[in-house]
């Protein structure tokens, strides 16, 4: 812009002023109050002592933060393969010339991913009841009657089972972004191929896969990011219970500031969570830089 | 010799024909099975909301008997259940957030990609920053620092977060969009007489409408569905947002489920109706959102 029409820096400031400092607030006025009560005894009331950091010796020894994080790291693969493969597949399903419907398979398929992930944990613990619930119903009427239990009850199988709502939840999701990618690849290389006698299978991978690595990226990194901070769900489905079976790092350091209300140790939990995710997300990023550098070299 | 092959090539024909036929079939079996599953719940919901507990319980699956809308008439005769303030409490807290993150992304978007003064890298960094920072993180320390600054538990507490969480991908989309436009857009509009803010506002804003309708579609989505920052920041009943709403009546009516499925299919409703209305319009968004954000 030519500096004859633009505006004062009184204009600027003023313009920018309120979003910056609401943005500021909201974001990094508690990430840097969270690091500093990190080194805090802080529990039950206003008390607050200095202890150095004893909070993060705990943490780094807390078996219990671990396994969350453990846990985070098992939905981020499950939902990986899940979410993404299957979505891919079924993009490729569905870009066939046989197959109708298109617009409704893609307006139902995106349907769950605008549900609150709330309502989604509801609508699966009810298919989890044991006496109500729809799948022990079917496992009945297929007469595997001795499959049936309290699902939610099962430590061995919890993870698992609040895993399969994300991926159903989110499968529509990237099958649609996946989709919108694909559709932008000029049609006439797929016909090419077609006609030099590359079969589906053969497109997909060496046609299909690298045209749209970028917005697989994408959709992995939205992936990790998401799983990182789930929340929602398990606090509908389970709270992170049986025991310790299905907690996640967010409802870890919800439990231990809000009912146990230990929030010194919870803001501990809150910068563990904060390096974390981004060691995770960050370190994905570079994996994935390198890997694509591999392949095209 | 050729009348031969000529039967050979048609046989094939055919055999090609009955294969892609069993393909297609198998394609199309597939997806419709995905589709159904995908909103299966809804309609389960739908028609089970109108059984009677007893005859839910009896057979969870079948269709209702003796439809009855008793479920949705208790629900909403009783103001205890908190659903209908629920209802507008998320209805105000959404169209209030949508109203700052479209506004403020706009300016600040519109004034990072077009002006240059001392600090413009500074604050695209900080919004840069704010995408990338685990906003779950903060779940514990906002709370801290709203309940010291006396702001948890207002009618108003909800909005200060979600459009800070908003402002970043508002920013980077519209600011993405604002460099697309030609600049003597703006320079006629100057010479022409209209004062910077006149052209921000009359010129510029109706031509980034298409990059503000995508952010205020994802925001819709997320402002009214989010629940954790609803979780620890709002304590009064009358306050609660919907998904915070629900949490409470499920617990209170754990056992009768028809009951929550009236619950769940009201206070969904806004939204459901919203996506199949405009479902092609607010699925370009959430894509445009996701892959440029």
């Amino acid at each position: 812009m030519p500096n004859a029409i633009r505006p004062k820096n009184k204009v600027i400031f003023a313009y920018l002023a309120l979003p910056v400092v609401w943005f500021v607030f909201a974001v990094f006025v508690p990430l840097i109050t969270a690091f500093v009560y990190s080194f805090c005894e802080w529990k039950n009331g206003p008390t607050k002592t200095f202890n150095g950091i004893q909070n993060y010796i705990d943490l780094l020894n807390d078996s219990e933060f671990w396994l969350s994080f453990e846990h985070n790291i098992f939905l981020v693969a499950v939902c990986i393969v899940g979410q993404i493969g299957i979505a891919f597949i079924l993009v490729l399903m569905i870009n066939s010339r046989l197959v109708k419907l298109k617009g409704i398979h893609r307006t139902f398929g995106f349907f769950p991913s605008t549900v609150a992930a709330v309502s989604i944990g509801f609508i699966w613990k009810m298919i989890y009841d044991n006496k109500r619930g729809i799948l022990n119903w079917f496992l009945v009427q297929i007469g595997r009657e001795d499959l049936t239990q309290v699902w939610l009850n099962n430590e061995e199988l919890v993870m698992l089972l609040v895993a399969i709502p994300l991926v159903w939840q989110w499968i529509g999701y990237y099958m649609v972004i996946i989709l919108s990618a694909i559709s932008s690849i000029d049609q006439e290389i797929f016909e090419v191929a077609e006609i030099d006698g590359a079969n589906a299978f053969k497109r997909a991978i060496y046609i299909v896969l690298p045209l749209i690595k970028n917005t697989l990226l994408v959709c992995i990194t939205l992936c990790i990011a998401g799983n990182m901070k789930a929340f929602d769900n398990i606090y509908v489905m389970t709270k992170g219970g049986p025991g310790t079976s299905s907690m996640v790092m967010a409802m870890y350091g919800y439990k231990t500031s809000f009912e146990y209300s230990n929030m010194g140790y919870g803001s501990t939990i809150s910068v563990g969570i904060f390096v974390l995710s981004l060691l995770v997300i960050g370190g994905s990023q570079w994996l994935i830089g390198k890997m694509t550098k591999d392949k095209d070299v | 010799m050729a009348k031969f092959e000529m039967t050979k090539v048609e046989k094939n024909d055919v055999g090609t024909k009955v294969k892609r036929g069993i393909l297609g079939f198998f394609l199309n079996g597939i997806l419709i099975i995905f589709s159904a599953t995908c909103i299966f719940p809804l309609v389960w919901m739908f028609y089970s909301s109108v059984k009677e507990k007893r005859a839910f319980n009896a057979d969870i699956i079948g269709l209702p008997k003796e439809p009855t809308l008793i479920n949705y008439i208790r629900i909403l005769t009783n103001s205890d259940y908190n659903l209908g303030s629920s209802m507008i409490n998320s209805l105000r807290t959404t169209i209030l957030s949508l109203f700052f993150i479209v506004l403020f992304g706009f300016i600040v978007g519109y004034i990072l990609a077009r002006i240059k003064f001392r600090g413009n890298r500074a604050v695209y960094l900080m919004f840069l920053m704010g995408m990338l920072i685990p906003i779950h993180s903060l779940l514990v320390p906002i709370y801290v620092v709203f309940k010291d600054t006396g702001l948890s538990d207002h009618w108003y507490t909800l909005i200060i977060p979600y459009v800070a969480f908003g402002l970043p991908m508002a920013v980077f989309l519209v600011e993405g969009f604002v460099k697309s436009i030609p600049a003597a857009l703006e320079e006629a509009a100057a010479i022409d007489g209209s004062s910077f803010s006149r052209t921000l506002f009359s010129i510029i804003m109706p031509i980034c409408r298409p990059i503000l309708t995508t952010v205020a579609i994802i925001q819709t989505f997320s402002c009214w569905n989010e629940f954790s920052f609803a979780l620890v920041l709002l304590k009064r009943q009358t306050l609660h947002t919907v998904p915070l709403a629900m949490t409470q009546f499920t617990g209170q009516f754990a056992s009768d489920y028809p009951k929550i499925m009236a619950a769940m299919l009201l206070t969904m409703s806004p939204i459901v109706i919203l996506y199949f209305a405009g479902s092609k319009q607010i699925i370009k968004g959430m894509v445009a959102g996701a892959v440029k954000g």
